[in-house]
């Protein structure tokens, strides 16, 4: 019964995706409204199916139902209830169940929110994600269906993947990832349509940045809250191991990162249009490729799930998306054709273009490298691997250029820079950058590229600051403001150009937890007995007890260690290993004491059986909180960056774009502060 | 009104405090790396330590994902790791260590590819995509340096007609 119900729901939302599809592309066509507002309904049906399958699959999961295929592969009956619900998405098939709902989601609202706007536009987009859908709910129906009928019905299950039931942390991770991944299928949309529609202006570019902030604020979230469960929870001290599928869930946030640039120059000077939309395309076929990376086991890694058809499936879709992509983009080459002018080459521009190819470069770099065994095993025939060691060495450049550009680009005025402005600009940041760099070296910042880091991230402070308090100033002698008052009101103002300030800032507060931690991070394996004690990088670490448990789904291990700095006592830890039924491995589970200057990591590591000794992988991380913190920074920027108060909401008309270009001169004569 | 010079004094004190406040947090990081830390259980040459870390961290974990024989937790890590000290106390030099593993293991085992043969492609494609891109944006910003000049020129002369 409940999987006659699930499956029909499935078989539902693909139909009437693939007969919304024509609808909508026939209104394209036709130009007729009626046709388009059918198009709109369908989506709301196919969101509602999806829905109503996924309902379904939790209702299976929480009543035990293991008649129902997922969940006799995934479900147990002694599994936490919590777990048992987010188990929805802690393996193949019914993670592409839950896409399914938020792609669902994401049409339905998209043609929803802008239902009497872009009247030209809009039938295009909804056309275009209804073919998505259509994709994903193929797969379901298909290969990757999780309502197979199990026989005979087993009375119990094995429960999900034992690392993904040791923290809660489960229950954000992956549905802000696939928010963020599914959500850059919009964009995409808008891109697809402007070409079909021949309307590649203003309209989709504006209609787009909206679309694109959202998925790239919960995919931003997302990588940062998988670093911080791979942290808190893997035990080897670490948040990133550049393992491919956490290289899958960066590429695309690269690009889009990019295309959020490259489309103001767009919105600014209409240039770049063919780029625009490549970019777009782009990171829409990195998001089914990394999914086809993480879904088809192809490559080795943590997250790989299981083989089947669906790497056949994904690889003719991608296929399909770039061809048309490439089709519609020859197809209109003459109409994106710009002539665009500069008056100097220090310019806002300059740094646009810059910032592109540094990004690109990225994603090419990182894409090159998790593919390349996969190259060298059918050129050489010799097996290889690419790990941290390349990445780390590839990326710090290019992304210390990065941290250069988020200071100096905002600084840069669009068109031209000229050396009175900049000199004004640059000169006192430059300086105190120069000084800090003196004293980080006095103080023993002995490693090259650390150092420079840090000297970076003062720089770009100590611009961005500028852009802040040079208006905020301005405001202060014109007003009479305070200097609260004075930012505020500015900040409020401009909240787009503001809150992409906060998330420059953002980016090098992590830039700088990052270099910290990794450069300077200290640690020490030691096997101690009850009352024995070691010290460690200033610290003083006893095993005061060692004991066993079991809880409803696991048995555990613990230790309780005392810690200390000189005769001070701190804290107590408990790092444990985690034994779950169907793993043969046990699962640690750390204990950080985390402090604004470092974290304090144990790690239990083995014990021995008769519980007299424990060995403990004591872990000093410097400055680690900064990661978190500054990924807070950035989501929070663009949160700011795309809010609105009182001017009606994401179809809204802002008006900040007119304010901009019509007090151009007053601005330049507060201090040119663009 | 407020003082404008007296906020501009607080900012510039706030900035000085910030940096001040992160050089703090490390230096206490970096004084405490020159201390050696006493263990109670075992001597230790930070030396010899400082090699091995650097094998091990360019060393593929063989029962784990894509982490490193450094980062490991796991058994086969610890083992290994154990087998580099042994060999580099036994008199070996840190590349007799790792050509030994790569031996054992194919040079799979190696975390980066080595840089010969076909190998280069993933070494220098990157450089020279961001080499050759450089190039590009230069010249398009000089491009369109060039055509903004074209145009002004343009819009001068039909302005003197």
């Amino acid at each position: 019964m409940t999987n006659t119900v699930g499956y029909s729901a499935i078989v539902g939302a693909l139909v009437v995706s693939l007969v919304g599809a024509v609808i909508a592309f026939a209104a394209v066509r036709t130009g007729r409204s009626g046709l388009a507002a059918l198009g709109r309904r369908a989506s709301y049906v196919v969101f509602g199916l999806a829905c109503l399958a996924n309902l379904t699959m939790v209702y299976a999961l929480v009543t035990h139902d293991f008649s129902v295929g997922y969940v006799a592969q995934v479900g147990s009956r002694s599994t936490p209830m919590f777990y048992t619900v987010i188990s929805l998405w802690s393996s193949l098939d019914g993670s592409i169940l839950f896409w399914g709902l938020i792609i669902a989601g994401y049409t339905a609202a998209v043609v929803y929110i802008h239902r009497s706007r872009y009247r030209e536009l809009m039938p295009a987009v909804a056309g275009t994600l209804l073919v998505v859908n259509a994709f994903f709910w193929l797969l379901l129906a298909g290969p990757a269906n999780p309502f197979t009928q199990v026989f005979p019905v087993p009375a119990d299950g094995p429960g999900p993947n034992p690392l993904l039931q040791n923290h809660p942390f489960m229950g954000l991770h992956p549905p802000l990832l696939y928010l963020g991944y599914v959500g850059l299928a919009v964009p995409f949309a808008f891109g697809i349509a402007a070409l079909i529609t021949g309307k590649l202006g203003g309209d989709w570019i504006r209609a787009v940045r909206r679309w694109t902030m959202a998925p790239w604020i919960f995919l931003t979230c997302g990588i940062v809250a998988g670093a911080w469960w791979s942290y808190e929870v893997l035990g080897w001290g670490g948040y990133w191991a550049w393992d491919p599928v956490e290289n899958a869930s960066f590429l695309p946030w690269l690009t889009a990162t990019a295309f959020l640039h490259s489309i103001m120059v767009q919105e600014r000077r209409q240039t770049l249009k063919t780029w625009n939309i490549l970019l777009v395309v782009a990171t829409f076929l990195l998001t089914l490729f990394g999914t086809f990376l993480t879904r088809s086991g192809i490559l080795a890694s943590v997250h790989a799930f299981t083989e089947g058809l669906i790497g056949p499936f994904f690889l003719g879709f991608i296929t399909f998306v770039l061809l048309a992509s490439l089709v519609l983009l020859a197809w209109r080459t003459d109409e994106l054709k710009s002539e665009p002018t500069l008056d100097s080459v220090a310019s806002r521009e300059t740094a646009f273009l810059l910032n592109n190819l540094l990004l690109v470069a990225f994603t090419f770099t990182v894409l090159l490298g998790t593919m390349y065994p996969l190259i060298a095993e059918a050129v050489r025939g010799v097996k290889v691997s690419v790990g941290a060691p390349y990445f780390n060495r590839m990326s710090v450049p290019i992304s210390l250029a990065l941290v250069f550009l988020a200071g100096v680009g905002p600084a840069l005025p669009w068109r031209r820079g000229s050396p009175e402005l900049l000199s004004r600009k640059f000169v006192w940041p430059s300086a105190v950058a120069l000084l800090a760099g003196v004293g980080f070296w006095l103080l023993g910042a002995r490693d090259f590229w650390t150092w420079l880091t840090l000297v970076l991230a003062v720089l770009a402070v100590g611009l961005l600051w500028g852009e802040f308090w040079r208006p905020a100033r301005a405001r202060m002698q014109a007003q009479g403001e305070g200097m609260g008052r004075a930012l505020a009101s500015l900040t409020l103002k401009n909240r787009r150009r503001y809150g992409g300030y906060v998330v420059h800032l953002g980016i090098v507060v992590m830039a700088v937890g990052i270099a910290l931690s990794a450069t300077y991070r200290k640690e020490r394996e030691v096997t101690l007995a009850i009352g024995q004690s070691a010290e460690f990088a200033g610290y003083v670490v006893r095993l005061d007890s060692l004991y066993a448990g079991r809880e409803a789904h696991r048995d555990f291990v613990e230790a309780a260690f005392g810690i200390g700095k000189g005769s001070e006592q701190l804290a107590v830890l408990t790092p444990r290993l985690n034994y779950y039924p169907m793993s043969d491995q046990p699962i640690g589970t750390p204990h950080v004491r985390t402090r604004p200057h470092e974290d304090l990591y144990l790690s239990l590591m083995a014990y021995a059986r008769d519980g007299s000794t424990a060995t403990v992988n004591i872990i000093v991380n410097p400055m680690v909180v900064w990661i978190w913190i500054g990924g807070g920074i950035v989501a929070l920027g663009a949160l700011f960056a795309i809010s609105t108060v009182g001017t009606g909401g994401v179809t809204g008309r802002r008006p900040e774009i007119a304010v901009e270009r019509d007090a151009q001169p007053i601005r330049a004569a507060v201090g040119g502060s663009d | 009104m407020i003082s404008v010079k007296k906020i501009a004094v607080q900012h510039v004190l706030l900035v000085v405090a910030l940096i001040a406040a992160v050089a703090l947090a490390v230096q206490e990081g970096w004084g405490a790396q020159e201390e050696s830390p006493a263990v109670t259980t075992e001597q230790v040459d930070p030396a010899l330590e400082e090699q091995v870390r650097e094998i091990a961290a360019n060393l593929r974990c063989p029962t784990c994902r894509a982490l490193s024989v450094l980062d490991s937790p796991s058994g086969m890590a610890q083992e290994m790791r154990g087998l580099i000290r042994d060999q580099l106390l036994s008199g070996k030099t840190p590349d007799e260590v790792t050509a030994y593993f790569v031996e054992r293991y194919g040079e799979w085992i190696l975390l980066q590819p080595k840089a010969e043969g076909f190998n280069w492609t993933v070494w220098l494609l990157p450089v020279l995509l961001l080499a050759g891109g450089l190039v590009f944006v230069l010249m398009t910003a000089r491009r369109w340096v060039q055509q903004g000049q074209a145009r002004a020129a343009e819009e001068g002369q039909e302005g003197e007609i």
